[in-house]
């Protein structure tokens, strides 16, 4: 018996299922089902989350610093292109994540493991067996962009909760349902890209729990579907795991100002008094019929606060905050500010806003030092 | 070696668009591919336009596939991706996975277009048994990892492989227009700028070096991918198909150059000085070899 | 709730000044000798744990902009040695208030280099992951592993600072 099919079979009894849970839970050990994964299934059904804060962890220090701070669920990811922050020296091995699964769950939090990059065929037992890592130490979830390897993780490992990832580029309930039926996906993070309008017509139509991007670096792009990177040096994060991965990027203090070259591409130079972002293409300053400007988009990161009320109003299950590339102290600053706004919201919707001083915490970590809704407030697009 | 007329990236006046059509009535490609895989404000062709255009193309013997929209943001474009289905009477290319799971629910043949992003023997076995017919794979991908892909499928599955090769790459999609922030225009209010960009507009480093080319919330690489020079490594890699993506000027001197080395009567080593008057920018294949996709490598000299 | 956080006090003008007059010699500087006889005093029992083969060798200068220092130095399997003042493999350049802060964990990397106060010159993908390394290091464990109390003295300028 799998998955989806008693999804399906529970969908209708969704309400008082609270109460019968332990009569389903007894039959079903009657009739010899692996109990697991439908224990799980229950647990979601009777108690839907909401708004749960979900940190980003590029080290064990980071990860209890998310979980000291007040994350509810951490995401983390093996020292390899398995995920999309493959950065030199960042992320866990069996070692440091099996100590941070402990420390995690002591406390009572999820940890979540994205293997969110595209396995290739010389290398698809990689994936495999960070498939059968996390599932043998135990994460909560792992969040996966691949169909091959969705179906993989369902076939071996049946008991084990799958998250779509942001990097499944799926935009539509259409897409989201093609993930929930094949694979048994229980939740989806939703590609930046989308007004809070159209995510509101996603979560209508689908029983998928949807996660949104909270805070943080913001790709313009929809994820998954840009290769800017490999196109300049080779390496993009379907394939590698990271977007102007640090061998291709060049930092020089010229005379000019300080330049940023990505495999020998000028893509920004910033004078003295300029705040400066990411090496990523996307954040360059380029020349487009004799007038430099930002192109793409200007270095700052998403910050999504002002619209916790509306998040809540529909039901998000998840905040995500992007970062797992960056240190221990940003991932204690932004937990701490989006926990306490995140209880605030819960507490009384209406009358939410959120504080000054949570606003320039969160500026001050931003790239750039500048923040924007993004997608979620339509005139962005 | 097949070859086909990708979907038109770009915007074009009805007037142009119908010409181009009518003219490729007469070329020497394959495949025709039809629709709008880019943005859902353009409106100057609709489904019923492409779809008589369909007509017209099937009838001189063109195979005629309409393309689905790549990037799927509110319910009308659900809408426009069911209509496009419900029809019918074409093979469609899914160029996400909501159309995957559309099409595979009307069990029908599909092409599995390039933003499918197919890495992998897996998931590209699991589209063949979906209803695909061809797939694309990413424009990323390079040949030694889609040999890999093919010699890893299982026996009884059979697709076709169809390469893009010819044009500039699309590298990304966003929610944001880029041509419409390039005129300080909001996207619900563009004006249809990208009419005035036929081959799109292009963006340059700070250096003064043609880098991207902007087209409304596509961004495609400055430099035209070409295999003109490697034509013949396409067949050793299993590509069955090449896709020649139009260009405002000149598709027919392009399309003439492929056919004449499809049928021999011109070596790869020719192509290029032969192409590249009709191109609109400089060439690039580093993708092809695995390397910077911007990279350009002829083959007088070989990589190392 | 968040306060602000107290400044680190900006290294003193008459030790500026003297510390900048060391002669920088053709070799390896007094400054660049001191630095890595302090850091293997203070650092080398924490990181030793940690694999760095990776970056054996590989020649790093930290510059100290306020006081116009620079140190050469690299890492080898028994600890911090001493370099000659010649171009570097990766250069980091900040202020001594600001690598201090970082050292505290006090600051974000990314972030003083958005405020254009932290800069990495050179192998970028050698600098990225020697910061991602010393995050990796948990200060708790690492203070307990330093000589002499001087452990609980980071400690307590770490908590006095974010809680000023």
């Amino acid at each position: 018996m799998y998955f989806a099919d008693l999804h399906t079979a529970f969908a209708s009894i969704e309400h008082n299922l609270g109460g019968i849970k332990h009569l389903i839970l007894d039959k079903l050990k009657d009739m010899k089902v692996c109990l697991a994964p439908v224990k799980n299934l229950l647990d979601d059904m009777s108690n839907p989350p909401l708004l749960e804060l979900i940190c980003p962890a590029g080290s064990l220090p980071a990860l209890k610093a998310a979980v000291d701070n007040g994350a509810d669920g951490v995401y983390l990811g093996l020292k390899d292109n398995t995920n999309a922050r493959n950065f030199s020296g960042l992320n866990f091995d069996e070692k440091s994540l099996t100590e941070g699964i402990r420390y995690a769950h002591t406390k009572k939090r999820k940890v979540l493991m994205a293997l969110n990059t595209y396995p290739q065929p010389a290398t698809l037992s990689r994936w495999h067996q960070a498939v059968d890592t996390a599932a043998s130490l135990g994460v909560d979830a792992i969040i996966l962009a691949d169909p091959g390897l969705m179906a993989y993780a369902r076939k071996t490992h049946p008991q084990l909760r799958l998250h779509l990832s942001v990097q499944g580029s799926a935009t539509s309930y259409e897409a989201v349902n093609f993930y929930r039926e094949r694979f048994g996906i229980q939740r989806a993070v939703l590609p930046r890209v989308l007004s809070l309008a159209q995510v509101e017509n996603v979560i209508e139509n689908t029983d998928v729990e949807i996660e949104l991007f909270g805070f943080g670096g913001l790709c313009v792009m929809v994820e998954g579907r840009c290769l800017l990177s490999s196109y300049a040096c080779g390496d993009s994060p379907n394939t590698f795991g990271a977007c102007s991965p640090g061998h291709a990027v060049r930092w020089e203090q010229t005379p000019k100002g300080m330049e940023t070259r990505l495999n020998g591409v000028l893509i920004d130079r910033y004078a003295d008094n300029e705040k400066a972002g990411y090496p990523t293409l996307c954040k360059g300053r380029f020349e487009v019929q004799g007038e430099t400007y930002y192109a793409l988009e200007e270095p700052t990161s998403l910050n999504s606060m002002d619209m916790l009320p509306e998040m809540a109003r529909l039901g998000i299950a998840a905040i995500k905050i992007e970062g797992r590339q960056r240190s221990p102290a940003y991932v204690a600053q932004v937990t701490q500010v989006w926990r306490a706004a995140i209880d605030a919201v819960k507490k009384d919707r209406a009358t939410f806003k959120a504080q000054p001083a949570w606003q320039t915490a969160l500026a001050k970590v931003s790239e750039g030092s500048m923040n924007t809704l993004g997608a979620y407030y339509r005139p962005w697009k | 070696m097949k070859l086909s007329l990708g979907p038109l990236l770009y915007y074009w006046s009805r007037e142009d668009t119908l010409a181009f059509y009518e003219q490729s009535a007469e070329w020497p490609v394959d495949i025709v591919y039809l629709g709008e895989t880019v943005c859902s404000r353009r409106h100057l062709l609709r489904l019923p336009d492409y779809l008589e255009l369909a007509e017209k193309l099937s009838a001189v013997g063109k195979e005629v596939v309409l393309s689905s929209q790549t990037l799927i943001e509110s319910e009308s474009d659900l809408k426009a991706l069911r209509k496009l289905i419900a029809d019918g009477r074409f093979k469609v290319e899914a160029n996400e996975w909501g159309a995957v799971r559309l099409l595979a629910e009307a069990r029908l043949p599909f092409v599995a277009g390039p933003t499918l992003n197919a890495y992998n023997p897996d998931t590209l076995a699991m589209l063949a048994e979906m209803g695909a017919t061809r797939w694309v794979p990413p424009v990323e991908m390079p040949r030694q990892m889609i040999k890999d892909m093919l010699t890893a499928l299982p026996e009884s599955i059979h697709l076709e492989t169809e390469l893009f090769g010819y044009g500039r790459l699309p590298l990304a999609f966003s929610a944001r227009c880029f041509t419409a922030r390039h005129y300080n225009l909001q996207k619900d209010d563009c004006q249809f700028r990208c009419l005035d960009h036929p081959d799109g507009l292009v963006l340059a480093s700070r250096e003064g070096e043609d880098f991207l080319a902007i087209n409304g919330i596509q961004t495609q690489s400055a430099k035209v991918m070409s295999l003109a020079h490697r034509f013949n490594e396409l067949a050793d890699a299993g590509i069955d198909v090449l896709r020649l993506s139009p260009q405002a000027r000149n598709m027919q001197r392009v399309v003439d150059i492929f056919r004449a080395l499809a049928e021999g009567d011109i070596q790869p080593a020719q192509a290029p000085a032969q192409l590249d008057r009709f191109m609109p920018a400089a060439p690039c294949d580093g993708y092809w070899l695995g390397k910077a996709g911007m990279e350009y490598h002829s083959v007088a000299h070989p990589v190392a | 709730m968040m306060l602000p956080a107290m400044q680190l006090p900006a290294m003193p003008q008459p030790l500026a000044r003297l510390v900048a007059n060391i002669p920088a010699w053709p070799l390896v500087t007094p400054a660049s000798h001191a630095f890595a006889l302090a850091a293997n005093l203070v650092a080398w029992p924490s990181l030793r744990e940690m694999d760095w083969t990776q970056i054996h060798g590989r020649r790093f200068c930290v510059q100290i902009r306020d006081i116009s220092l620079s140190l050469h130095f690299s890492l080898h399997a028994n600890g911090f040695r001493a370099e000659r003042t010649a171009p570097a493999d990766v250069t980091f350049t900040a202020t001594s208030a600001d690598f201090a802060r970082l050292a505290l964990r006090l600051e974000d990397p990314d972030t003083l280099f958005f405020n254009r106060r932290l800069l990495i010159e050179g192998d970028t993908d050698l600098g990225l992951g020697v910061k991602n390394m010393l995050d990796a290091v948990e200060l708790e464990t690492a203070a307990a592993k330093m000589p002499a109390g001087m452990g609980r003295v980071v400690l307590l300028l770490r908590r006095l600072t974010t809680q000023s």
